[in-house]
């Protein structure tokens, strides 16, 4: 009965008991890339074209894997660059599919000009980008590639653990299902990608239930009905279609929120928007994380009562107004330090900017600390750093671990 | 008795009014395409002159599906285009590009590439104007020898030879590729039905009047069409798996200056100090003809 599979360990052919933890899961041990490639499979995907890029690479390798076993309906396709990858996805979805692909670093980067288009037309679709930076050569984890993606019209979220990869995943297609606006899921490379975790893989009809197919939208093809899609679009027209854009990007961060408090009751796990661990009127520090240094943080400040931790999971839309519910209960004292793993070529990281612009008008202390960029390790030792250095005499913008 | 009108085009596809200037080979294509190809069509369209002569928003041409995309990845979009209709059933049908040289031979070859060694089952037609005709006139690979661009102005004209496209096309090994002039309009019509019955990926190259471009006399678009093809400038042949099918010989050899002479982008090969290159060209050309000969006999 049990039923080795040499690529990721997951031996689902062996009769799991159902998780005593979750009903109506099965816990597994699989690694982040496999967590997105279940998750696809749970979303029933149609179509995935694709293309191979460090650190991602296995989850569409799995994903042609579950596809040759007969183990998820689709087509998936080898597509000759990510440009192609994401061309191929955007007629797929214009054709009315459920469409999920995978890309990292320069991939992402190739497919900037497509990013545009997918979000202009006002597509549904999933992605994970497998966060790596930019040429000289690397491939460990950083965030520069998707963070420098963030004015693209992709809703973005970053995850923390293959769970909630796993778990993102399927929020994210009701999303972008609803909304129309295509949406990207962010792991850490290797931290992420290549490590095993539990993993609670729900059963098809829980996400059956949650998530139903896709309907035609505006932008879907219908042979009966032709229309032409994309065409030169004069000036007020253009003006017009991103007004509509706009209004309905604004609705994103409570129609996430909801969404995730609905997966929580389908679920059992609840997610929100943003995290806040330990934010009180007698914090003192606060520190702002994405993805898996989250849980570095969470570790170091269980030794320190007077720090406590943000966690952004929604990034875009920046989710400005649970931000500034999570932070209102800090003393005027308080500092907040920012851990950026990515630079964009300006004196703050990304989460910096977006933090200043969230916090407009308000009087905190804010510092930003550029640590793990090019994938170097962030371990609890360059936290406590972090806390030190912000508690005395900071820097606006520091460096961490620098040499 | 007179005979009765009889038209090639018996059922229209396109609405009136593209925005395509005077003796422009697009809305013609365009016409017999969509008459023969029907309703049941998705176009797919790169950045290229039928992007306007298309219609702008809320304009439609086509009386068809029309999907726009970007410049380097047309035949990737007709592939998620193509597996979502596959998906649903709708196998019959057909999904066509239409795309310039520019999107072909240059900026999209990659993606071309790439559906043609899939064998993906689509339409490929590439109007070949011969440069980069939407934005002014620049020079594409496409563009002949000594012949005058924007990018490539006065004592600079070209001097490279444009790409072998067909060559590099049928060496993907694909089920269907054939060049077209709209001067041969039976045997581009015959060759859009071919096509149109053959599953896998099928490309036709289609010699593209452009008289803003050539500057030529729009009057004179057909004209030079034919003459293209009667000087074995423009060969119209056939490529089924690398088997190639000359589909027409000039009973009479026209030199290839007549064809040259009509057209303003290659008066500078007239100047004295420059007409050996004419007889390059006229080299070129009668080689080409010798391996398409070659080639049928093999």
């Amino acid at each position: 009965m049990k039923k080795e599979n040499n690529h990721n360990g997951l031996m689902l052919e062996e009769p799991y008991p159902e998780s005593p933890r979750y009903p109506r899961h099965v816990e597994v041990v699989m690694k982040g890339n496999y967590a997105a490639a279940e998750a696809a499979r749970l979303c029933r995907v149609g179509f995935i074209p694709a293309y191979p890029i460090t650190p991602q690479t296995t989850i569409v390798e799995r994903l042609s894997e579950l596809v040759a076993e007969g183990k998820l309906e689709a087509t998936y396709i080898n597509m000759d660059s990510e440009h192609s990858v994401f061309a191929a996805a955007m007629g797929a979805a214009i054709g009315g599919e459920r469409v999920f692909t995978a890309t990292a670093g320069q991939g992402l980067f190739y497919a900037h000009e497509v990013l545009q288009a997918i979000s202009h037309f006002r597509l549904p679709m999933v992605m994970c980008n497998v966060g790596r930076p930019s040429i000289p050569w690397n491939i460990w984890s950083d965030q520069s590639d998707s963070l420098s993606q963030r004015d693209t019209g992709w809703i973005q979220f970053y995850g923390e653990s293959s769970q909630e990869v796993l778990d993102t995943i399927i929020q994210a297609y009701v999303l972008t299902e609803k909304t129309r606006i295509p949406a990207m899921v962010v792991l850490d490379a290797f931290y992420q990608s290549h490590t095993s975790e539990n993993v609670w893989l729900p059963d098809q009809n829980l996400v059956d239930r949650f998530l139903p197919p896709i309907q035609p939208g505006e932008m879907s093809i219908d042979l009966k009905k032709p229309k032409s899609f994309g065409g030169l679009l004069p000036p007020e027209h253009y003006n017009r279609m991103n007004y509509s854009f706009w209004e309905t990007m604004n609705q994103v961060e409570a129609l996430a929120e909801e969404i995730a408090t609905d997966f929580g009751a389908h679920f059992g796990r609840p997610y929100s928007n943003v995290e806040a661990v330990n934010i009180g009127p007698k914090t003192r520090l606060v520190l702002v994380t994405i993805s898996s240094i989250t849980s570095t943080a969470r570790g170091v400040i269980r030794d320190y009562p007077e720090v406590g931790l943000l966690k952004l999971r929604l990034f875009r839309p920046f989710p400005r107004e649970a931000v500034q519910r999570a932070l209102a209960p800090l003393s005027k004292d308080a500092v907040i330090a920012i851990v950026e793993r990515n630079f964009l070529g300006d004196n703050e990281g990304a989460i910096m900017q977006e933090m200043k612009r969230a916090l407009y008008g308000s009087n905190y202390k804010m510092y930003g600390f550029f640590a793990g960029v090019g994938g170097k390790d962030v371990p609890p030792v360059t936290i406590e750093k972090i806390i030190h250095r912000a508690f005395h005499r900071p820097e606006e913008v520091n460096w961490v671990d620098v040499g | 008795m007179k005979p009765a009108l009889e038209f090639l085009i018996k059922d229209e596809k396109v609405y009136s009014g593209a925005l395509s200037c005077r003796g422009c080979g697009w809305s013609l294509l365009v016409r017999h395409l969509a008459s023969l190809l029907g309703e049941d069509t998705v176009y797919v369209a790169p950045a290229s002159c039928f992007s306007i002569i298309s219609g702008p928003f809320p304009l439609r041409e086509l009386k068809a599906n029309l999907v726009h995309t970007v410049f380097a990845a047309a035949p990737a979009t007709a592939t998620g285009v193509r597996a979502a209709l596959d998906r649903q059933g709708k196998k019959d049908t057909t999904v066509v590009i239409l795309a310039g040289d520019g999107g072909t031979f240059d900026i999209g070859l990659q993606a071309l590439s790439g559906a043609a060694a899939r064998n993906e089952n689509l339409l490929y037609i590439v109007n070949n104007n011969g440069a980069y005709m939407n934005t002014g006139i620049q020079t594409s690979t496409a563009t002949p020898y000594g012949a005058v661009t924007t990018t490539n102005p006065g004592s600079g004209f070209k001097r490279a030879w444009p790409k072998d496209l067909m060559g590099i096309v049928a060496a993907h090994n694909m089920p269907y590729a054939a060049t077209a002039s709209l001067a041969f309009l039976e045997d581009l019509r015959t060759k859009v039905e071919r096509a149109k019955n053959t599953r896998g990926f099928r490309l036709l190259m289609i010699d593209g009047p452009c008289p803003p471009g050539h500057k030529a006399d729009p009057a004179q678009s057909i004209q030079i069409g034919r003459l293209a093809v009667e000087t074995r400038l423009f060969p119209l042949f056939e490529v089924e798996r690398q088997h190639y099918t000359i589909n027409y010989r000039p009973e009479k050899n026209i030199p290839v200056e007549e064809c040259l002479k009509l057209q303003g982008r290659f008066k500078q090969l007239f100047k004295p100090e420059n007409r050996y290159m004419i007889e390059e060209v006229q080299a070129h050309t009668d080689q080409y003809w010798v391996r398409l000969e070659a080639m049928e006999g093999l």
